[in-house]
């Protein structure tokens, strides 16, 4: 998913314009990918009832009729974009609810999982590279580095899974995947930054830690950074599927599991489209907030 | 740095990961268990998958009730029952004073709507086709109040046994289907999620001593997909029993908390393999031939050590299987059958009759074609993947060389339902039912579920059109005897044809916490809490079942 470019355009409106279409084609051109290759699966259309030997052939045959894709692809997406229009997201086919209503129960629980995996991610990740980037010593930054590489190495689905043995409470699992990533590039963007001649001059005059951090390192990498949030944002989404499915936080993420394993081609839809917005939202806001930071330069 | 800012990291890292998970607490008197699915459907006569079924056991109220510990009919709605001698009309007299859960009151009118609902072609209900034997309209006949009979146009062999199956709905209820008759009420569903069923206020029936049952106040259903984390939760305290675990499950149970773990013997599971024999499959000539042969396929049957896959693959919670009846169904399983012999010499004779040759390691047919297959089975069940390689080990002693794919459900059920594009298939049976006839649409050669030439026109073969009128004749009776003697003819056929390779039978494996008390493990589903109603909660936990 690629960063959205707002251009040098002087007149705001036409570039807000151009903007929320650019989004539009992003959003309708992912939705519609999600939704072929959803259709396009193997076993589409197929229902593990049809093998119940208790069903007589006519119901077997009536399930099968039931569950077989009716209508072309491109037919099933303009009515859903049409009813989208009329904000009407469709009916999930296993849970046999509206997505709309699955989606507001469900997205408020994703959001909060993510908001705190995200302050929590990034409270860690730059509290650590900062102290590392600080440090005379280098255990504090040795032993930083060792306790990101560990939450790298282990996979969000084992995560998960050791949090639902040891009892602890899943959200933090999302904080933990999100935490290296962050204390990673933090420490490397602030490694570079006090080795700026600048910065070392304003250390050599006796500058304190927190001064030349606060006044000198981050400045300097402050555009990367929020280009960072951006992508952490991506990343707590995307990390949220196979942690809510397994540690049972009633999210959205999990309903992802639940439908991909249905093959529930709306809500997957539906589903694609939030993800894809969030992504771009989050980039096109970083990418601006990064912007304003460096005074408007392009 | 200075030591605030390391606090302050300490804080950062160690609060949050001390904070227990913070478990909504749960009701004293509140019973919880995990479903791997959302249910599909509430309306209880459109049930077609588990999760469905386990909220229709939970709150329909049904006529009779398989007791599933005796296995034999009890009295529920309806306090006796007479079926004729044509085996057509069954008539019921019904309890007086009971209500559904919405306060309605319940008459044999109740009991015609439910049936003529059930009945009616357009529904497709799965319940209403046990009930199927021929064309034509059921008939029900209100006489008073408390007494109905129901007649179908042709006999319907153990048609007492189907009315477990039937939860009878208000034919005038404004609550439609949700008022019901049994234990328990829907009254949340958190669709993916949970659901929460509360005791039904009106719940007809009282224990000895004259207390109202269910003990149990609420029943919370978790739904969870994912089996390792229903284990995690059960041993956490979290669940009070898994209906059904795994082998490996089992004997992790076992070592952890053995008075939990619980084995009621074989089941009338079965796993079984078989080849395609669909004469349009996309399959080349040669091994269409192949797989028509009885004796390749017996040959195949007599190379498989059962035995083993029994001991390794089920750690010994599983028999090798015998016939398509499961011994645990000791009427009609036909005990003259002996145990497949696992050898792979008799397998290479029987080859060689069909002009197999085994050269350097490895079979050829008649044509110099080195015999080689594919055997499909559904990706993530350890255990048919485990049996897969076993038997892959097996066949190669003969000379055959087996390639295991792994399929995705649904992409599975495509191939062997609609594609037919496979050449072998590893898949299980789950059976409920004791009756054989249940199986009709397994064994009649025109059914879909006739799995390796489904739906076809004519018998194939002569050895499918005597079952078929075996399992025709059986099902035109209400003669125990003769029904008897023709399924287990039917079971010689099959033993002697091998249409369907049975490798075992799985042992029905439960875990249930010692604090759920007056549990009756049963093989049949539900296997622990079929008798929801007597169930109760001790909140000491410890001590004997």
């Amino acid at each position: 998913m690629g960063t959205l470019s707002l251009g040098p355009d002087p007149r705001p409106m036409i570039s807000l314009l151009k903007f929320a279409a650019r989004i539009l084609v992003i959003l309708t051109l992912g939705g519609f990918l999600g939704a072929t290759l959803v259709r396009l699966a193997p076993g589409y259309g197929v229902d593990q009832e049809e093998l119940d030997f208790r069903l007589s052939s006519s119901s077997i045959q009536f399930l099968r009729q039931a569950d077989s894709p009716n209508v072309s692809l491109f037919t099933f997406y303009a009515r859903y974009m049409l009813g989208l229009l009329h904000g009407n997201l469709g009916y999930s086919r296993n849970l046999q609810e509206p997505v709309r209503q699955l989606l507001a129960e469900r997205l408020p629980e994703t959001l909060k999982s993510v908001t705190l995996a995200l302050v929590l991610g990034w409270m860690a990740g730059l509290s650590l590279a900062m102290a590392a980037a600080l440090a005379r010593n280098g255990l504090l930054s040795a032993a930083a580095s060792l306790l990101a590489s560990i939450m790298l190495c282990i996979p969000a689905a084992v995560l998960a899974l050791l949090f639902v043995d040891a009892q602890l409470p899943g959200r933090l699992v999302l904080a933990l995947i999100v935490f290296p990533k962050i204390f990673q590039y933090a420490r490397s963007l602030l490694n570079r930054s006090v080795a700026l001649p600048h910065v070392l001059l304003a250390h050599a005059r006796g500058a304190g830690g927190l001064r030349i951090l606060l006044c000198h390192a981050l400045p300097v990498a402050g555009p990367q950074l929020l280009a960072l949030a951006g992508v952490s944002v991506s990343m707590a989404f995307a990390a949220a599927i196979p942690v809510e499915a397994l540690c049972d936080l009633p999210g959205i993420g999990q309903l992802a599991w639940q439908a991909a394993l249905g093959r529930d081609l709306v809500v997957l839809v539906n589903l694609t489209m939030i993800v894809t917005l969030v992504t771009v939202l989050a980039n096109s806001a970083a990418e601006l907030a990064s912007r304003a930071s460096r005074g408007g330069e392009t | 740095m200075k030591p605030s800012f390391l606090r302050f990291l300490c804080v950062l890292f160690l609060v949050p990961l001390a904070a227990r998970a913070q478990s909504a607490g749960h009701p004293a008197n509140q019973l919880r268990f995990c479903i791997t699915s959302q249910p599909k459907t509430f309306d209880p006569q459109l049930v077609t998958d588990d999760a469905s079924e386990t909220i229709r056991y939970l709150t329909g109220g049904v006529l009779v009730r398989l007791n599933r510990s005796t296995q034999q009919l009890e009295p529920a709605l309806a306090t006796s029952w007479q079926v004729d001698r044509s085996g057509r009309t069954i008539r019921f007299v019904l309890r007086h004073d009971i209500y559904f859960s919405d306060g309605t009151p319940f008459s044999a009118a109740d009991v015609a709507w439910t049936m003529q609902r059930l009945m009616n072609p357009a529904l497709h209900s799965p319940a209403g086709d046990a009930f199927r034997s021929g064309e034509g309209r059921v008939v029900t006949q209100v006489i008073g109040k408390d007494r109905i009979a129901v007649t179908f146009p042709r006999p319907v062999v153990g048609l007492a046994r189907l009315f477990d199956q039937v939860a009878i709905m208000s034919a005038s209820s404004p609550h439609g289907g949700m008022a019901v008759l049994g234990p328990y009420c829907l009254a949340k569903n958190k669709a993916g999620s949970w659901l929460l069923l509360k005791r039904n206020p009106h719940y007809w029936k009282r224990d000895t001593a004259g207390h109202p049952l269910p003990y149990i106040d609420s029943v919370r259903i978790d739904v969870e997909p994912n089996r390792d984390i229903e284990v995690l939760r059960f041993l956490h305290g979290d669940i009070d029993f898994i209906n059904s675990v795994d082998a490996m499950d089992y004997d992790r149970l076992k070592a952890r908390a053995p008075s939990t773990a619980i084995d009621a013997g074989p089941s009338l599971d079965s796993e079984q393999v078989w080849f395609n024999q669909v004469p349009g499959a996309p399959l080349p000539a040669y091994k269409k031939a192949w797989f028509a042969s009885t004796d390749f396929r017996r040959a195949i049957s007599e190379s498989i050590d059962r035995q083993a896959l029994a001991r390794v693959v089920f750690r010994g919670h599983a028999h090798p299987a015998i016939s398509w009846i499961s011994p645990a169904d000791k009427y009609w399983f036909n005990a003259r059958l002996s145990p497949h012999p696992f050898d792979p010499h008799g397998a290479l004779r029987l080859l060689a009759q069909d002009g197999f040759q085994l050269r350097n390691g490895a079979l050829y047919d008649r044509g110099g074609h080195v015999v080689e297959f594919s055997v499909i089975t559904n990706a993530g069940n350890l255990y048919r993947e485990q049996m897969a390689t076993m038997i892959q080990q097996d066949l190669a002693g003969i000379g055959i060389r087996l390639r295991i794919v792994t399929l995705d459900f649904a992409s599975l059920i495509e191939r062997i339902t609609r594609t037919f594009d496979y050449e072998a298939c590893l898949l299980g049976l789950v059976n409920d039912e004791l009756d054989p006839d249940a199986q009709m649409n397994v064994w009649l050669s025109s059914a879909e579920n006739h799995q390796w030439n489904p739906s076809q026109k004519t018998p194939a073969t002569s050895w499918e059109a005597e079952i078929d009128r075996l399992m025709r004749a059986q099902a035109s009776t209400s003669d125990l005897s003769r029904r008897k003697a023709e399924v287990d003819r039917v079971q010689e056929i099959v033993f002697e044809q091998e249409p369907f390779i049975y490798l075992v039978n799985k042992d029905a494996l439960s875990a249930v916490s010692t604090r759920l008390r007056n549990v009756r493990p049963s093989v049949l589903r539900p296997q622990i809490y079929w008798n929801i109603d007597e169930l109760w909660l001790d909140a000491s936990g410890g001590g004997k079942r």
